[in-house]
């Protein structure tokens, strides 16, 4: 793009309504090439691990798989939303504790039906994310030290729940969602089929409503959305509260596909996987610019190297070290792209 | 734009009318009489030192501050604007002179943003690409580049986005504040064009520039300001160049340091065809010991960037510097302190100080490593004595050391600064605005401050827009003006001359 070319008069101006033709490209494509990358990372994995452990592509192994997949991916498409408005929320982790020892203790002590135990659970962890939301919106006070803070409290309070003991005797109430028979429909797990639901729906709310498409201008220059009338602490807290209600109920997911057993671990370094999934989903950490189809694939990568390093009998923090090599990677790109970007 | 121009225009002489304007904040009186008026289709340029009152009242002609008395009336009914949506709802559009743009967002996005054309719940993006290429054609950019992320632009692209968002809210007041100040020349053409464009649409344009020169390229009239007021509002073409400058400065004659100076010591400095592309180009000039030189230049002269390749914060692209006659590349701040330069830096608090840190930790934090005998060993006690020393001869006003420089006033902030560079006297001081922001009291005892260091012997180099202190405080004024030096005068040079001379009279050139 020189100024010569547009220095010169303008020819005859284009016949009005030729338009339409780039009428869809006012956005970027649907799917980026970071997406495509990530696509054929996760295939050549998979086809990798089918060679090496013939078990791994069968159903026996992937249903686990996206059981695991489904609650970091549907708390990843609410942190997908923070992260755009250049926010963060670490206490995910410490919100997953206190949802599900709250919805396990209550199951146990009366008898609620699923429906019951769903509500409760997404309501607390509304709240939860609201006191985010509030604190850093209008509070003004950076997201990564509120949300350390609340991650404390939120742990401080489980475990006060939790008394000195593990919870005992879970009812099957959330079976629906588990790894077993009746946690399918098809085949596919109803965990996974309800977060690809609600992903495609935040899907299309990023990109085709104004609501979703003001987090990335927020994300991108506050101040200049302040200037054209967007409503910045509002929609930032709605962010953080959509995160809560998302990790209420991905509490439920994890509560499912466990056993009968709740024990203090519960949603212990979860945060961390949901971040990066996010980030390796190319969600870029500087705000204004991510996707939640990148998250949904992040999830099932991170998910895939964990399951795989195990399936193949390595040492289990071998997943660690993937996870943080992928981690490093995404963000590295992002941030060179990012100083290229400001040196031109 | 709008569709009740026609109208409109028929009935009233002016689009928008101030009269008796008065503003203060707290004590200080930003404005205290201005009256302003533009016709519809003009370019009406708003022009005034450093302030004079521009910001202020194109800030509440934006809705961002509201007048203490006076009246403002639109398409002659009287108005009151209370806001910046009432602004906006009035049809007066701002675009600043840095672009406020959404970098990850394509331009189309960005042109509708926060104003989306919608349709059943969601974005309407077909209508809006049907709209976007008026818009861009309008101003002077192709069509294709509607989808390109606005990150990816040059700043002057960038600014042609930001008018083009101000079309779509359906301007029919367009500010541009300081436009030019970032564009090379070329692209001021592709702005001019835009603006006639927009005029010739029943668009009033309000334009701010201290590039005096241009004014007469593209303002029909013009209004200049000068400390507060409004002082006169006429024609472009009855005035020259000079004669603004005139109006800008008044009568006002600066003292200045007592003849010749500084003006024997050896040279200290010495830059030969100095030249950072883009930025400044075949800068020489030499400063000796005890001579202070001001170098004047209007926002985006470049004046700035050549201080900055003195003290190794950029490079230069070719050209030689020497230091006390030796040939050296500064590649680093670290470089420069260990040959003799110290730096007062511009933005004293992005760049210049710890906020919440000490005002004695503020003074020595350059010297950390001299204060003890024992390497790595701090010595509180020479930390303090330093800093009640500096505190003592710089008439800094704070009841003790230990204070945060956060507590402080701004001049006060600025002579703790300033302290840091003096604890070791420096071969070479170099200082960018350094009163800026700073009241009239202590901008006196900076100015002295300053003196006393070249009557030591130190070499000045004072990069600053302000016109009196240049004048004030110079042995010898260098006027910078698109990255070259225009000009050279002796303090005894009126503020007219220099003003002119860096606004772009090109007469004046030849009394250098």
């Amino acid at each position: 793009m020189t100024i010569d070319e547009r220095t010169r008069p303008a020819p005859a101006s284009p016949p009005r309504g030729s338009g339409s033709a780039t009428a869809k490209r006012i956005l970027p494509l649907p799917v980026t090439g970071q997406e495509f990358v990530l696509i054929g990372v996760i295939v050549v994995l998979w086809v990798l691990l089918g060679i090496f452990t013939p078990a791994f592509l069968t159903a026996n192994s992937i249903q686990p798989l996206l059981v695991s997949v489904a609650p970091i991916a549907l708390i990843g498409v609410g942190m997908t939303f923070i992260i755009i408005t250049a926010g963060i929320d670490v206490s995910v982790g410490g919100a997953i504790m206190l949802c599900a020892v709250v919805v396990a203790k209550t199951m146990v002590s009366v008898d609620i039906p699923l429906i019951g135990a769903v509500a409760l659970a997404v309501a607390l962890g509304l709240v939860l994310g609201l006191v985010n939301g509030v604190l850093i919106a209008y509070g003004r006070v950076a997201a990564i030290i509120i949300t350390f803070g609340t991650a404390n409290l939120f742990q401080f309070f489980a475990l006060r729940v939790f008394g000195s003991s593990t919870v005992n005797g879970i009812p099957s109430t959330l079976e629906v969602f588990g790894r077993g028979e009746a946690g399918r429909t098809l085949g596919v797990p109803n965990s996974f089929a309800i977060m690809i639901v609600i992903a495609a729906v935040a899907w299309w709310y990023l990109r085709h409503a104004a609501g979703g498409r003001h987090l990335f201008a927020i994300g991108g220059n506050t101040n200049a959305a302040r200037l054209v009338g967007i409503k910045v602490q509002p929609r930032v807290m709605l962010a953080y509260g959509l995160t809560g209600a998302l990790v209420g109920l991905g509490a439920c997911f994890i509560l499912a596909s466990g056993t009968a057993t709740l024990d203090q671990s519960v949603g212990a370094g979860k945060e961390l996987q949901v971040i990066a999934a996010v980030v390796i989903g190319g969600t870029s950490i500087l705000g204004g610019r991510g996707s939640v189809i990148g998250t949904v694939l992040g999830a099932i990568l991170v998910q895939t190297v964990t399951s795989g390093v195990t399936q193949l009998g390595w040492p289990s923090q071998l997943a660690n070290l993937f996870v943080g090599i992928f981690i490093i990677i995404a963000v590295g790109t992002d941030l060179l792209r990012e100083r290229a970007r400001r040196k031109a | 734009m709008s569709a009740e121009t026609p109208t409109a225009t028929a009935t009233a002489t002016y689009r928008l009318e101030l009269h008796d304007i008065v503003k203060s904040y707290g004590g200080v009186r930003a404005i205290r009489h201005a009256d302003f008026a533009i016709k519809p289709g003009t370019v009406h340029a708003l022009v005034g030192e450093n302030g004079a009152g521009k910001s202020t009242l194109i800030k509440i002609i934006a809705g961002a501050e509201i007048p203490d008395a006076g009246t403002i009336a639109f398409d002659g009914a009287v108005t009151t604007i209370g806001s910046t949506s009432d602004s906006i709802a009035l049809g007066v559009q701002t675009v600043y002179q840095e672009p406020q743009l959404f970098p990850e967002l394509s331009v189309a996005e960005n042109v509708f943003v926060g104003r989306e054309l919608k349709k059943g719940g969601r974005v309407d993006w077909k209508a809006e690409a049907d709209q976007i290429h008026g818009l861009l054609d309008t101003v002077g950019l192709p069509d294709r580049i509607a989808t390109m992320p606005v990150g990816t632009l040059s700043i002057a692209e960038q600014q042609q986005v930001s008018i083009a968002k101000a079309l779509a809210g359906d301007a029919s007041v367009l500010i541009l504040d300081e436009p030019s100040a970032i564009l090379t020349d070329s692209e001021i053409e592709v702005l001019f064009t835009v603006i006639r464009r927009l005029t010739a649409t029943g668009v009033s344009v309000i334009y701010i520039s201290h590039r005096l020169d241009e004014l007469f390229v593209i303002a029909d009239e013009v209004t200049v300001m000068r400390d507060g007021e409004t002082i006169t509002t006429r024609p472009i073409g009855e005035l020259s160049v000079r004669e603004i400058a005139e109006l800008m400065v008044g009568g006002v004659l600066a003292e200045s340091r007592p003849k010749g100076a500084g003006t024997s010591g050896e040279t200290v400095l010495e830059l030969t065809n100095l030249t950072r592309a883009g930025k400044f180009e075949n800068i020489s000039f030499a400063v000796r010991a005890g001579e202070i030189v001001g170098l004047y230049g209007l926002v985006g002269s470049g004046a700035g960037d050549i201080a900055g390749v003195v003290y190794g914060m950029d490079k230069a692209t070719s050209g030689t510097m020497r230091l006390s006659g030796e040939d050296v590349v500064v590649k680093r701040p670290s470089q420069a302190k260990k040959i003799g330069i110290r730096l007062l830096p511009a933005n004293r608090s992005a760049q210049g100080s710890f906020s919440f840190q000490s005002i004695s930790l503020n003074i020595v934090v350059g010297e950390l490593g001299k204060l003890s005998r024992i390497p790595g060993w701090v010595s509180g006690r020479a930390q303090q004595s330093i800093a009640r020393d500096f505190i003592k001869r710089l008439a800094v006003k704070t009841p003790s050391e230990k204070q945060p420089i956060s507590a402080m006033s701004g001049g006060n902030a600025q002579k703790v600064v300033l302290a840091r560079q003096l604890v070791e006297t420096p071969k070479l001081l170099v200082l960018a605005e350094p009163t800026q922001g700073v009241d009239v009291g202590a901008k006196e005892e900076i100015h002295r401050i300053i003196s006393n260091l070249a009557d030591d012997g130190s070499a000045v180099l004072v990069v600053t827009s302000d016109l009196g202190e240049v004048l004030r405080i110079s042995d010898r004024i260098l006027v910078v003006r698109a990255g070259e030096i225009a000009a050279e005068f002796t303090p005894q040079a009126t503020q007219v001359e220099i003003l002119a001379a860096a606004a772009g009279d090109q007469t004046s050139e030849t009394l250098s």
